[in-house]
């Protein structure tokens, strides 16, 4: 076990509202692959922005190589030997490979580039990993997985000792990971410390030394892997703490029809032959970890996607879902993840979204008819209690909570049957949080079907009926909330894919 | 500052719009003391009038594909052609005044439509598909016609009717159907599901794709209508100057953007104001009158009119950095 | 797959890309245009014909390579026509009218130019308006001012045979014989491989097109993203100011008010010669083969019988068709 190299101690960060990192600690070694684990949400991408650079901490001290250091920005920390390999690329698509790596420190020979060096120490870089990419090759003509191997290579240009690899392995292909782990080992025998952020349990059994674990913005501990087990791992990651009155059985009436059917579901990558049924008036939640294809299963399902093949039965009739017209037609709504981009308009007020998916409903020939539109908007707002001066104020202006509401408004008005909420209390205060949970939990009871992709727990304990978890893609079980516990959705949300 | 735009009745008409009502006036007012009293009178508003309306036209038109966050600007050498079309079709075809009129708001309709089904259903950016239909436009008019300017027939001419959409002897009718008209598109703007969708999907298109909108159909429609009222725009032109010539327009896209975009439209699309682009277009009428009455030529006004876009747009960006 | 080693984690690329994508494809379109002419007339393959091509194509060719750079970083430069103008008409009446001699009036215009080119360049870079809204009020303003400064009136620049006409001699060279050697194509040669060096070897041409790839990320790179910006407008603008001098040596007159348009033909020879609209893309070569492509149709069609008023319509079409394959092919690629 090598030296340490570098030590976060009692690091605490603060954006409003969100205590996002209560005094973590974390230590680097040499030669060392460390494992970063938790939820989504845990902390673990804010400590490592802390550490680059790209936020300023509060209060905690970095002591690198012995010396105490606060970077002011990734050029800083770059130039220290600290690099981060990001899981979106940071790349310049029509630029070469060799002009990736060297861009804003370029060889040069009087006023000219020396791109015969650029690409002869690139040559040597990849050489020295042991991978075969042509330096000269554009960098869109590569799979993404090779673009991840120009971002590390880079990364080892600037002589880095700590590199961090922030989830690598998401868009990779098995053979892919295969290299990326040759790499990551010879990077380890030279000396180098490394950070390895992954939710894959079967990766981190193979590659790292030791795991630490964070949970809510706090260091849960860390455990050295191979004396560990898998539970281990997942009972630190969950922790022990008591949820908030979790359902414990479904309160769907046995015989209640199935509304939605969708059968061998294949939509690029993130949906594999993806099948379940919904039934009325139930709360199916979609489990399951940072990228495991939900959001995209929900996008193809409502037309915003092409589908590839599979089928859609709605109230046990085939239908066809090209666009995000046909799906409203069959009654189905989505309220997106990203509300600002996909969810509302923010920059028009509370009525005009209110009305946006049912304008006919609202026009006399080809006007509007504001006063009935008023109408509905007002009362909505009353009836889902959303806080607003009055209907004719900007979206942009209404707190987190208050937008979202602002959308289930748009597809109520429509009088859809099947609602899709995609992490429906991100970014909303506790207090918030609670109303939409009784506003489902209300439309539920009113007979309508939904679908809630969450990502936190406690939230798909609380609010599902039944949950069915995903994993890179495909569905990987399906649990009745009398038999769902942390541990098993978080098994099946890790499954190792064969 | 703060204070102001904060009063009710100034957030009710907006700042921007109350901002050019003063600029028209002290224009006006700084042109009638620099004539030495020259300037006042009915004549020199007739001729900005003139000047104004086939602008206002064009300026009304742009406003509605850039509320979509797109650009046009074929529109000028667009209008050329519909006025080169039709004038031709109606001197040396011999074609009659109402068949005319309407081939004008063909041609017109055609181009926008043209423009809007390669920008909404092929997504090419607006700005090239612009810069396409303005070589065409200026090439399909310039081969019509056989790079012959056209005379539109005189007002005491078979057929010189028409002119009676400007004047009717002393009262500038058109004057009214221009606000009639400008109106009608406030209304379609913000009265109907048409400008409704216009506006909110020229703010975030994505979004009203997924409340299950027909994006592509609205999109098309902003560029439709705004290749008509161009196409109306051209009836105004030779009303009010009767010579076409071809190979020309360039000019006017320019004004009649600057028009638009001083009235408040955003060029980030989503936001769009009919009452203070009908301003602007009256502010630059307003310029180009004064400035020809000062004897200055027009390139003083093209200079003005161009700095007084750079400070509006640079206030837009302003502001907007300011919310974020 | 796994045999073929040099092909492993590449994406496949069409013959034709590998080429050099569209610059491929538009060259053989002059080829093609160039024959077609030449077979449908006789007058065509006159050596007049090519001389007069070429005397056209200058300015127009040093307005795309300049405002290729601008396009690169995905924005555009619509001053370059009206400037072109401006720049000509003050040079040329410090000639005629205030007894400076030629080069001094040829420096003037370029220089002119490049302030412009500077001004541009602030008003997209430093204070963020959209690039084609910041050059259509430059645009504007340089064909007023231009009018202004000369007085209103056409301006000449020396004749070939008069005192300090010796720069007309730079683009065409009269012989003897009575042949013109169009001289300035060498120049042309000349800055289309220089620039190509630029473009290609140099920081400016490189940062210039990580500007238009990714400029965020550029910026993150630790690169001095503002001044390359700048940088980019400001070479449209010396091009515009060399294409002033290429045009007042072609023409005997130059008109104040005119040049609207002039930038149209430049950014769609630029476009059609492969420089993309969205940035990040594009080759001088490319540009050059674009350039002719509108100058083979505006001289050539006159020969069999059209007006050359379909050139616009023509070019018009081509500059769709050629965008729009490029959206095809981007829209297969993504499936």
């Amino acid at each position: 076990m090598g030296e340490v190299i570098l030590t976060m101690k009692d690091i605490d960060k603060s954006f409003p509202g969100v205590h996002a990192l209560d005094h973590v600690d974390l230590e680097i070694r040499k030669g060392e692959v460390l494992a970063l684990m938790g939820e989504n949400g845990a902390g673990k991408s804010t400590l490592m922005k802390v550490l680059t650079g790209i936020y300023t901490k509060d209060s905690g001290t970095i002591t690198y190589e012995g010396k105490e250091v606060e970077f002011h920005n990734t050029k800083e920390a770059q130039d220290a030997g600290i690099v981060i390999v990001h899981q979106e690329l940071n790349m310049l698509g029509h630029l070469t490979v060799a002009q990736n790596i060297f861009i804003g420190r370029e060889f040069k020979k009087g006023i000219r580039i020396d791109d015969a060096k650029m690409n002869e120490e690139a040559a040597k870089l990849f050489k020295r990993m042991n991978i075969d990419i042509d330096p000269k090759e554009t960098m869109s003509h590569l799979t993404v997985g090779r673009q991840q191997m120009c971002e590390i290579a880079k990364a080892i240009s600037h002589e880095a000792k700590v590199i961090i690899f922030d989830e690598p392995s998401a868009a990779l292909t098995e053979t892919e990971i295969e290299e990326l782990f040759k790499i990551i080992n010879d990077l380890r025998s030279k000396g180098i410390g490394i950070v390895y952020i992954s939710h894959r349990m079967d990766e981190i059994k193979k590659i790292t030394d030791r795991v630490t674990v964070m949970r809510d913005g706090t260091y849960v501990g860390t455990l050295i892997t191979k004396d560990s087990t898998k539970d281990d791992i997942i009972n630190m990651m969950v922790g022990r703490v008591i949820y908030e009155d979790p359902k414990t059985h479904s309160t769907v009436p046995k015989d209640a029809p199935v509304v939605l059917k969708v059968d061998h579901l294949n939509a690029g990558k993130m949906v594999q032959d993806v099948s379940f049924e919904l039934r009325k008036g139930e709360i199916l939640g979609f489990s399951g970890l940072m990228g495991a294809g939900r959001t995209e299963t929900a996008r193809a399902l409502f037309g915003a996607d092409p589908v590839e093949s599979g089928d859609i039965y709605i109230n046990g009739k085939k239908v066809v879902i090209k666009s995000p017209q046909d799906a409203v037609k069959y009654g189905i709504g989505y309220l997106s993840e990203d509300r600002k981009r996909y969810g509302c308009v923010v920059q028009k007020s509370v009525a005009e979204n209110t009305t946006l998916a049912t304008l006919d409903s609202y026009t006399k020939g080809i006007f509007i008819d504001k006063k009935k539109e008023k109408e509905v908007a007002e009362k909505y707002v009353e009836s889902l209690a959303t806080k607003t001066p009055t209907v004719d104020q900007l979206v942009v202006n209404l707190s987190g909570g208050n937008q979202q509401k602002v959308v289930i408004a748009k597809w109520l008005t429509r009088d859809c049957d099947i609602l899709i909420f995609d992490e429906p209390t991100r970014g909303i205060d506790v207090g918030a949080k609670n109303e939409i949970y009784k506003l489902m939990n209300q439309l539920a009871k009113e007979g309508k079907a939904i679908i809630m992709i969450s990502s936190e727990m406690t939230e798909i304990l609380r609010m599902s009926d039944r949950v069915a978890v995903m994993c890179e893609g495909k569905k990987t079980g399906e649990l009745d909330i009398s038999e769902a516990t942390q541990e098993n959705i978080m098994n099946l949300a890790t499954r190792e894919i064969e | 500052m703060g204070k102001i735009k904060e009063n009710p009745f100034v957030k009710k008409v907006g700042f921007n719009r109350i901002v050019l009502f003063f600029v028209l006036l002290l224009l006006y007012g700084f042109f009638c003391v620099m004539t030495g009293g020259n300037f006042l009178g009915v004549g020199r508003i007739l001729s900005a009038l003139n000047y104004a309306y086939f602008l206002g036209f064009l300026s009304l038109g742009v406003t509605f594909v850039i509320a979509t966050g797109g650009i046009d600007f074929s529109i000028g050498p667009v209008m050329f052609c519909c006025a080169l079309i039709s004038g031709y079709s109606l001197v040396s075809h011999g074609i009659s005044m109402p068949v005319a009129i309407i081939i004008s708001i063909l041609v017109g309709f055609a181009f926008g439509l043209f423009n809007g089904y390669l920008v909404a259903y092929w997504t090419v950016p607006s700005f090239i598909t612009s810069m396409a239909s303005m070589n065409i436009a200026k090439g399909l008019a310039s081969v019509f016609t056989k790079t012959q300017s056209v005379n539109w027939p005189q007002a005491s001419a078979e057929g010189g009717w028409y002119r009676m959409i400007i004047k009717v002897g002393d009262i500038p009718v058109g004057l009214f159907i221009f606000l009639a008209v400008a109106v009608i598109c406030a209304i379609i703007l913000n009265k109907t599901k048409i400008g409704r969708y216009i506006l909110c999907l020229g703010s975030n298109k994505e979004a009203v794709r997924l409340s299950g909108v027909d994006v592509k159909k609205w999109e098309m429609l902003a560029y439709i209508i705004c290749g008509t009222l161009v196409g109306i725009g051209a009836l105004f032109y030779v009303a009010a100057y009767t010579t076409v010539q071809p190979g020309y327009g360039d000019q006017y896209n320019n004004e009649a953007i600057a028009g638009c975009v001083m009235g408040g439209t955003s060029m980030a699309g989503g936001l769009a104001s009919i009452s203070g682009t009908v301003m602007g277009v009256f502010v630059i009428a307003l310029l180009q009158e004064g400035i020809l009455a000062l004897g200055l030529d027009k390139n003083y006004q093209l200079i003005v009119t161009g700095i007084i876009v750079i400070v509006a747009v640079f206030g837009d960006v302003l502001s907007r950095r300011r919310k974020n | 797959m796994a045999n073929k080693k040099n092909n492993v984690g590449v994406r496949k690329v069409s013959t034709i890309d590998r080429l050099g994508g569209q610059k491929f494809i538009v060259l053989l379109i002059v080829i093609v245009l160039f024959a077609f002419f030449s077979i449908m007339s006789p007058n065509f393959r006159k050596y007049t014909t090519m001389v007069s091509i070429l005397d056209y194509s200058y300015y127009i060719t040093l307005m795309a390579i300049g405002v290729a750079f601008p396009l690169m970083t995905a924005g555009v430069d619509l001053s370059i026509g009206t400037g072109l103008v401006c720049y000509s008409l003050v040079g040329g009446w410090l000639i005629a009218f205030q007894g400076w001699p030629t080069w001094a009036g040829m420096l003037v215009s370029v220089l002119f130019g490049i302030v412009i080119g500077i001004l541009n360049g602030c008003l997209v870079a430093i204070m963020d308006l959209p690039p084609f809204l910041a050059t259509l009020c430059t645009c504007m303003i340089t064909r007023g001012l231009g009018s202004i400064i000369v007085g209103g009136f056409g301006i000449s620049w020396p004749a070939v045979s008069a005192d300090g006409g010796w720069f007309r001699k730079i683009f065409r060279i009269q012989m003897e014989s009575g042949k013109v050697l169009p001289i300035g194509f060498l120049w042309i040669v000349l800055i289309v491989v220089f620039m190509t060096f630029v473009l290609n070897h140099t920081k400016v041409g490189r940062y210039t097109l990580a500007i238009g790839s990714n400029k965020e990320a550029t910026r993150l790179s630790g690169v001095n993203v503002r001044f390359y910006h700048i940088f980019a407008y400001v070479i449209s603008g010396f091009f515009a100011g060399l294409a002033a001098i290429s045009y007042s040596a072609i023409f005997a007159t130059v008109q104040p008010g005119t040049g609207a348009g002039f930038e149209l033909e430049a950014i769609g020879g630029a476009i059609i010669g492969g420089v993309s609209m969205t940035g990040g893309m594009g080759s001088i070569t490319g540009t050059l083969a674009g350039v002719f492509v509108i100058c083979l149709l505006k001289t050539g069609l006159p020969f069999i019988g059209l007006t050359a008023n379909w050139q616009q319509i023509i070019t018009g079409l081509i500059l769709i068709f050629s965008v729009l394959v490029d959206i095809l092919k981007r829209k297969k690629e993504e499936k």
